[in-house]
C-alpha cells in the first residue's frame, strides 16, 4: 500500500490539494478576493488551452489571447445590445443593431457563439498553416503577427466594438433581464467548469489523440512514417484549444464585467506563455498552478511594483529558462521520478551484492 | 494618377525601411537558424544610440549611423555569448529567452524614456521627381537599403569570413573539423546581424521618432518578409520587402493602414499554404 502511494504521481497530489483549497477558498476571504480568484480561474482555463497546444503538441502560439478575446467580446457585445442601441454605436452613426449582432442577444447563445467562433477561426488558420509543411517557428511568428493585427483591428472597427475603450458593464449571466448571479455563486460555477475542463484535458492527453500530439512534439517525421497525417491532428488540437480559449474568454468577461483591447493583444498572449513556462509545460497541473501563482503574485506585488511588473515578468521568464526549464511543477515531477528510479536501482544493487552495496550506493549518487 | 505615382514612391521608401530591418533578421534567422524575438528591440537600441548621439551629444548623423552599428553589434555579441550560445539546438527555449530579453529591453527603455523622442532630420528639404515631391531623406533611405544589400551580398559571397559562415550553415561539424572556430564565427555573425538591426533603427529614428515600442511592429514585419522571400535568400528578401512595402502603401491609400496590414497578413497566410518555402527559396534540403 505504501509503495502504491509513493507511485501515485506527485502532481495529482497537488491537483487535489489545489481543488480542496479552491473549494473552501470563499469561506475565508472577502468577496473581492473571491471575484479575483474567479478571474484567475478563467486564466487557468486559458492556460490549459494553450498547454494542450504548446506543452503537448509543441506548437507555441504567441497570439492565443486573440482566441480568448473572441470569446470575451461575444459576451461583451451581448450585454451592450440588451437595451437597444448602445451609446457608442449611436455616436458612430449606426441607426440599428447590425444584423450579425442579433443572435448575440441571448447570453446563452452568445456564450455558445463565443466558443464556436474561436474554434472555427483556429480551424481555418490551422488548415492554412499546418496543411503545408511549415516549421513550428513560423506558426509562432504568424500567431504573434495575428495578435498585433487583431487588437489593431478591434480598435479600428470602433463602430462595432467601441475601439480602444472596450466594452463595460457586462453582467454575470443575467438571463432575460433577470438578476445577475452573485459573485460567490459565479465563482463556484467557474470553478466547476474549470474542473470539467481539467478532466477533459486530462482525458484528452491520455487518449490516442493526446499520445499522437505528444509524438508530434517529439518526432513529427517518424509519426509520418507510421502513416499518421500529423497535420490533421495539429488542426484538431488547435481547434479544441481555440474552443477552450474562447470558453475562458466567455467566462472571464462577466467576471471582470469588462473586456478591452488590453486583454486580447500581444501582452496578454505573452502573459499566458509566461504562466505556463513558470508552472511547467506539458503537464496540466503546471498550467493551472502557473496561472494562479503568477496572477496572485502580480496582484499582491503590483501595489509596490506596478510599473516594473513587465520587467519582473521578463526577468522571471529568463531565469526559469536557464535554471528550471521544466517549470516549477515540472521540476517537482522530475525530482520524484528521479527519486523513485534511484530507489529502485539502489534496492536492486543491494540485493545483488550485499557486501559492496554500501560503496555502490555512495558512488551511484 | 499623380497620387498613385506618389504612393508608389512612398511605398519604395517603406520597402527600403523594411529591407534594412529584415537584413539583420535574415542573417540571424536564415543563416544561424536562431529565432531572435528581440530583433525589434535591437532596432530600438540602434535608434536610441542615434538619439543620444545626435540630440544629446550633437554628433553628426553619419557618424551616429556608424556608432549605432557598432554599439548594437557589441550588444548582439554580448547577447550571443550570454544567452543564445547556451540554447543552440533548443528552438523553443531560444524563442522564449529572446522574447524575455525583448520584454526586459523594452521595459528598461520605457522606464528611462516613457515618451517618444525626436531626432532631427539629417537631410531636410524635398526635391521634385516628375511632379511628385519627395523628401530628400527618403532618397537617402532607398540608397542606404541598396548599399547595405549589395555590401551584405558581397560580404557573404566573396570574403573569407562570409564563406566560413556559409560553410557552417551547410555542415557545422565538418567545418569544425577543418579547424575553423565555429563558436567565434557564430558570435561575429550574430553581432553583424544585430548591427544591421542597429542601422535600421538609426535610419528609422528621424522619420518615426524614437520610442520604446518602435521595434515590436518591425519584428513581425521583418519575419513576414523573410517568410515571403525565402529563409536564406537575400535577393528574395529584397523582392518580398518591395512587394510587402508597396502593397501595404497602395492598399493603405485605398482603405486605411489597419486594413492594409490585415490584407497583407491574409495574403501571407495563403502564400504559406501553397508555397511554404517562400517565393525565392533555394532548393530544399
Amino acid at each position: 500500500m505504501k509503495s502504491k502511494l509513493k507511485d501515485f504521481p506527485v502532481n495529482h497530489y497537488i491537483d487535489i490539494a489545489l481543488l480542496i483549497f479552491l473549494i473552501f477558498f470563499p469561506l475565508f476571504v472577502k468577496t473581492f478576493r473571491v471575484e479575483m480568484m474567479s478571474r484567475y480561474l478563467c486564466f487557468a482555463i486559458f492556460a490549459l488551452s494553450l498547454d494542450l497546444l504548446w506543452g503537448y503538441t509543441g506548437l507555441l502560439s504567441l497570439g492565443h489571447a486573440v482566441l480568448f478575446g473572441m470569446g470575451g467580446y461575444m459576451i461583451g457585445i451581448c450585454y451592450q445590445i440588451q437595451n437597444g442601441l448602445p451609446a457608442f454605436m449611436t455616436r458612430e452613426g449606426l441607426t440599428q443593431i447590425p444584423w450579425f449582432y442579433i443572435p448575440l442577444k441571448n447570453p446563452i447563445a452568445a456564450a455558445a457563439i463565443g466558443i464556436l467562433i474561436p474554434a472555427l477561426f483556429a480551424m481555418l488558420l490551422g488548415f492554412f498553416m499546418f496543411s503545408s509543411k511549415i516549421k513550428g517557428v513560423f506558426f509562432t511568428i504568424i500567431t504573434l503577427a495575428l495578435a498585433q493585427i487583431f487588437s489593431e483591428f478591434i480598435i479600428n472597427v470602433q463602430k462595432y466594438t467601441n475601439g480602444f475603450n472596450g466594452l463595460q458593464g457586462v453582467k454575470r449571466f443575467a438571463i432575460n433581464g433577470g438578476e445577475q448571479l452573485g459573485k460567490v455563486q459565479y465563482y463556484y460555477i467557474v470553478l466547476a467548469i474549470a474542473v470539467l475542463v481539467f478532466i477533459f484535458c486530462l482525458w484528452l492527453s491520455r487518449s490516442r489523440i493526446g499520445k499522437i500530439a505528444t509524438s508530434i512534439r517529439e518526432n513529427e517525421a517518424r509519426l509520418g512514417f507510421f502513416g499518421y497525417q500529423s497535420s490533421h491532428y495539429k488542426i484538431l488540437i488547435y481547434t479544441i484549444s481555440g474552443a477552450l480559449a474562447g470558453l475562458a474568454g466567455v467566462l472571464y468577461t462577466p467576471a471582470t464585467s469588462s473586456i478591452t483591447t488590453q486583454d486580447i493583444g500581444v501582452a496578454a498572449s505573452t502573459a499566458v506563455v509566461v504562466w505556463i513556462a513558470v508552472g511547467g509545460r506539458g503537464n496540466l497541473t503546471g498550467a493551472v498552478f502557473g496561472a494562479l501563482f503568477i496572477n496572485w503574485a502580480q496582484s499582491l506585488l503590483s501595489e509596490h511594483f506596478s510599473s516594473y511588473w513587465q520587467l519582473i515578468l521578463g526577468g522571471v521568464l529568463l531565469a526559469i529558462i536557464f535554471f528550471i526549464p521544466n517549470g516549477i511543477i515540472g521540476q517537482i515531477i522530475e525530482l520524484q521520478r528521479r527519486r523513485t528510479v534511484e530507489g529502485v536501482k539502489i534496492k536492486e544493487q543491494s540485493n545483488a551484492n550485499k557486501g559492496a552495496g554500501l560503496w555502490r550506493q555512495i558512488f551511484s549518487r | 494618377m499623380l497620387t498613385f505615382i506618389s504612393q508608389i514612391i512612398n511605398g519604395l521608401n517603406q520597402s527600403a525601411v523594411l529591407l534594412i530591418a529584415t537584413l539583420g533578421l535574415l542573417i540571424i534567422f536564415g543563416l544561424m537558424n536562431v529565432i531572435n524575438m528581440a530583433h525589434g528591440e535591437m532596432i530600438m537600441v540602434g535608434a536610441f544610440v542615434t538619439y543620444i548621439a545626435t540630440s544629446i551629444l550633437n554628433i553628426p548623423f553619419l557618424i551616429a549611423l556608424v556608432l549605432s552599428f557598432v554599439v548594437t553589434a557589441l550588444f548582439g555579441a554580448l547577447t550571443e555569448v550570454t544567452i543564445i550560445k547556451k540554447l543552440y539546438s533548443k528552438p523553443t527555449e531560444t524563442i522564449l529567452a529572446t522574447y524575455a530579453l525583448s520584454i526586459i529591453l523594452k521595459e528598461i527603455a520605457r522606464i528611462i524614456w516613457p515618451l517618444s523622442q525626436n531626432v532631427n532630420m539629417p537631410f531636410p528639404g524635398t526635391i521634385s521627381l516628375g511632379g511628385v515631391i519627395v523628401p530628400r531623406y527618403n532618397i537617402f533611405v532607398v540608397i542606404m537599403a541598396i548599399l547595405l544589400l549589395t555590401f551584405t551580398i558581397i560580404f557573404f559571397r566573396f570574403t573569407k569570413f562570409g564563406k566560413k559562415i556559409g560553410a557552417i550553415t551547410q555542415n557545422r561539424q565538418m567545418t569544425e573539423c577543418l579547424g575553423i572556430k565555429t563558436s567565434t564565427i557564430d558570435t561575429l555573425t550574430f553581432a553583424y546581424g544585430a548591427g544591421l538591426a542597429g542601422i535600421a533603427g538609426c535610419i528609422l529614428a528621424p522619420t518615426t521618432g524614437v520610442s520604446y515600442d518602435m521595434g515590436s511592429t518591425y519584428l513581425t514585419d521583418s519575419f513576414m518578409t523573410v517568410v515571403v522571400g525565402g529563409v536564406q535568400s537575400l535577393i528574395g528578401a529584397a523582392f518580398s520587402s518591395t512587394i510587402i512595402g508597396e502593397g501595404r502603401t497602395v492598399l493603405a491609400g485605398v482603405s486605411n493602414d489597419t486594413w492594409a496590414k490585415i490584407m497583407i497578413f491574409l495574403a501571407v497566410i495563403i502564400l504559406i499554404r501553397f508555397k511554404p518555402e517562400g517565393l525565392f527559396a533555394k532548393e530544399r534540403r
